[in-house]
């Protein structure tokens, strides 16, 4: 992309940006983000995966039925995403770090699996390579359609979520380590939504020699004794349950007690929820990952994440260069939505792969004034560069969006 | 407490929920016989469950490791935690509703893998839990909470499913058969790979009220030791009668899932070491 | 071999040399014990138990023969049927 040789400030608020300076011997190599999804799974001990083929991801299924042989670990094709999810958190609740990658048709099957991982705080990876929606859709074009569909990845509410969204190849290796290690530390599912666009691209990724002698790796723990469950606790880095070490834990569907049986009282509802979401709510600086872009002095912020952050990032640039004050936020972290990122009072252009608008709603409810957040929807492709230039450039004008074929700017 | 619960269960769990007259607690007895005679111990053995009736009325009195997961998907948990834990003997106790109907596919899969566990099929025909409507095992005609007029559909046998899918233990008994499940279990925990163990047990509660019109626990135990036998008190015979004993019987005659797993891995990282050897001893 | 007996028969062979004890607190009077029972061990008591039901008891322990049915069929885990220890194994005189 072109030189930024104004003075604007960037940032990237991530364990990663330490991680690259470290210098670690390795090799550079031209990949897809599949691979380096995969194996930034395998370098972060993951040793089971069960899933079902599905584009864009069906070459991480093919991938760790290769690798993961070679590293003592299980590749379980199921016979559906359901069953594959289950067979994670079983894996996972024996002690075997476990990841499932599935894309949203699958996805939508999840829910059960979700709701019994999160409830009884079985750490899990799960990828969604989205794409353009409802159902099968587009088969091989990029969407975010699950933006609150992973938030909200099971029924019966209480509970919190953490979603990351990687926007590179080299990001997706660092962020599937950083995903595993923060569900061992949350004892939760963690999801990674990616899309067909950074699942399939090829892109320069650099991966360590040595996966033993990642020292930031967290390493999977065994919980051995009471309580199973610290509910009415909020704290972090609290040992997964294991099964099969004759601690006699029970993992259950239902509202459940420290021991884990369930239990009907209002009052174990309230310590179990309070669990379930201040765990996440009350640490989430443990899990907040973004990237920013000239916000010292921005008029117009542009908002995305996931593969359409790259170009809605060269928008910016180009919009800086002919004048416009234009600033860029990308939050890695979706989930717990990091609010923090909108307390400025200016105009925010929010550029999504879809057309209902989401991510918008939550940046709306976010920034001081809402008549000033914007909505650029765009499906099946790609925001271009000039699009975005156009938006902000209008935006900082006249306070308004310009009219733009196939780009979607009602939310109500 | 019998001296078994005792030794096995959860304390703060019995008295269990079950209705009075239910006989997933004489099945669960038979199943602490099974285990004691077979020498195991509480962290030998890992008990699964589902959701309904025999999820959840043997859920969590089992005092070791358990786990009572969504409906239907007891055996999906249990291919993942198999490869985890291979050692452990698994129980997998669900009804017909979790293990035959929401959860077919992965009963066939878990059988088609030769998974090595033990399901213990507890067999009500309905979905009692939820008031008594009818399941794939209803006989015909019966009329249930959701077939007043009569159950329409055909019902089938989980067992017939389950030993086309490749299952290598297949056996059914009924809740008047104790020694007969006593010993079918342990046979079936001997075997190292997919067992199946189909046990028909009256719900009086239930099934009783609108299949058979009454909810006597007698009656209804009665009724099911009339379909075992064939013949009923009078000596007329029964409109069916259930086919029990073991149906098939390939214990140990092919590969674990769990083991097939292991061996795939040693092999490529024996080939893996032969290569690297191999690239070593060139100059 | 009818599974209940309402006619109970006269106690003879083992008789006299078990233990029976029900879990009065955990019965939930299902009856099975009673009706399978060959012989007359079993009776109805007439205050209920915690659960609420009106529990099973042993009434005539000496009329046992150790068939066993009752421990087979509690569906509550409530009875235990053994051999009495024998007064020579805790060093009585017979």
């Amino acid at each position: 992309m072109a030189t930024l040789d104004l003075a604007v400030t960037a940032s990237l608020v991530a364990p990663w940006a330490e991680w690259e300076r470290r210098g670690l011997a390795g090799r550079r190599l031209l990949e897809a983000g599949t691979y380096a999804l995969t194996e930034g799974a395998i370098a972060a001990g993951c040793r089971v995966v069960a899933g079902y083929p599905i584009t864009p991801a069906t070459d991480i299924a093919e991938y760790m039925s290769k690798r993961l042989p070679q590293v003592g670990g299980y590749y379980v094709q199921c016979e559906d995403e359901l069953a594959g999810m289950h067979a994670c958190a079983g894996a996972s609740l024996g002690g075997l770090k476990a990841m499932t990658a599935t894309s949203g048709p699958g996805f939508t099957l999840l829910h059960d699996a979700y709701g019994w991982s999160v409830t009884n705080e079985i750490p899990l990876v799960v990828v969604d390579a989205m794409r353009v929606g409802p159902i099968s859709g587009i088969t091989g074009a990029p969407g975010q359609g699950e933006f609150y569909v992973a938030r909200y990845c099971t029924h019966g509410g209480n509970f919190e979520t953490i979603v990351l969204s990687p926007s590179s190849v080299q990001e997706a290796f660092w962020l599937t380590i950083d995903a595993f290690n923060l569900a061992e530390r949350f004892r939760t599912p963690v999801t990674i939504l990616t899309d067909q666009v950074v699942s399939d691209m090829w892109e320069d990724l650099f991966i360590p020699d040595d996966f033993d002698a990642l020292d930031f790796v967290v390493p999977r723990k065994h919980n051995l004794m009471m309580p199973f469950y610290p509910v009415g606790s909020a704290d972090l880095d609290v040992a997964p349950n294991v099964i099969g070490h004759g601690t006699g834990v029970c993992v259950s569907a239902y509202t459940h007690t420290e021991e884990g049986y369930d239990i009907e009282e209002m009052e174990a509802q309230w310590a179990q929820t309070y669990r379930l979401i201040n765990k996440i709510r009350h640490n989430r600086d443990a899990c907040t990952r973004y990237e920013t872009l000239g916000l010292d002095d921005a008029e117009v912020v542009a908002v995305a994440y996931g593969a359409n952050a790259r170009t809605v990032k060269t928008g910016v640039v180009e919009a800086r260069r002919r004048g416009v004050r234009a600033g860029f936020v990308r939050p890695i972290t979706l989930w717990p939505f990091l609010d923090e990122l909108y307390a400025a009072d200016r105009h925010y252009v929010v550029c999504e792969l879809n057309y209902d608008g989401q991510l918008v709603r939550e940046v709306a409810r976010a920034a001081p004034d809402s008549k000033k957040v914007h909505f650029m929807g765009k499906s099946a492709e790609l925001h271009t560069v000039a699009e975005v230039v156009a938006g902000l450039d209008g935006v900082a004008r006249s306070g308004k969006l310009p009219e733009l074929p196939y780009i979607w700017t009602e939310v109500r | 407490m019998n001296k078994l619960a005792q030794k096995y269960l959860r304390p703060s769990q019995i008295p269990t929920k079950a209705c009075h007259g239910c006989g997933i607690g004489m099945i669960e007895n038979w199943l602490l016989q099974a285990i004691d005679e077979l020498g195991l111990q509480q962290e030998d053995v890992i008990f699964g469950t589902g959701i309904g009736c025999v999820g959840r009325q043997t859920f969590a009195t089992w005092g070791g490791d358990n786990f009572g997961a969504t409906h239907g998907r007891a055996l999906a948990v249990a291919t993942g935690l198999k490869l985890a834990q291979p050692d452990k003997k698994y129980l997998i106790v669900v009804g017909d509703g979790d293990a035959a109907s929401i959860g077919t596919s992965h009963l066939i899969h878990a059988a088609r893998r030769n998974l090595g566990v033990t399901v213990i099929c507890e067999d009500n025909m309905g979905y009692e839990s939820t008031g008594g409507q009818f399941s794939p095992t209803t006989p015909a005609g019966y009329v249930t909470n959701s077939s007043p007029y009569g159950m329409a559909e055909p019902p089938f046998d989980p067992c017939d499913v389950v030993k086309a899918a490749g299952a290598t233990f297949v056996a059914e008994t009924t809740a008047t058969q104790w020694h007969q499940t006593v010993k079918i279990v342990k046979k079936a925990l001997a075997n190292d790979g997919f067992s199946f163990v189909h046990v028909r047990f009256p719900c009086n509660e239930n099934f009783g009220a609108y299949a058979l019109g009454t909810r006597d626990t007698l009656k209804n135990l009665e009724w099911i030791y009339e379909h075992t036998q064939g013949r009923k008190a009078d000596g007329t015979e029964t409109d069916f009668t259930w086919e029990t004993g073991i149906k098939h019987d390939a214990s140990n005659s092919r590969p674990e899932f769990s083991k097939i797993m292991r061996d795939v891995n040693l092999r490529v990282r024996a080939e893996m070491a032969a290569k690297a050897a191999g690239a070593a001893a060139k100059p | 071999m009818p599974l209940f007996k309402t006619e109970k028969k006269p106690s003879r062979g083992p008789a006299g040399k078990w233990d029976v004890v029900i879990g009065e607190d955990m019965c939930k009077a299902c009856g099975f014990c009673l009706a399978v029972c060959p012989v007359d061990v079993f009776a109805w008591r007439t205050a209920p138990n915690k659960l609420g039901w009106f529990p099973m008891y042993t009434a005539k322990e000496n009329n046992c023969i150790g068939c066993m049915l009752c421990y087979q069929i509690c569906p509550d885990f409530c009875i235990d049927v053994a051999v009495k220890p024998t007064l020579a194994a805790v060093g009585g005189s017979p």
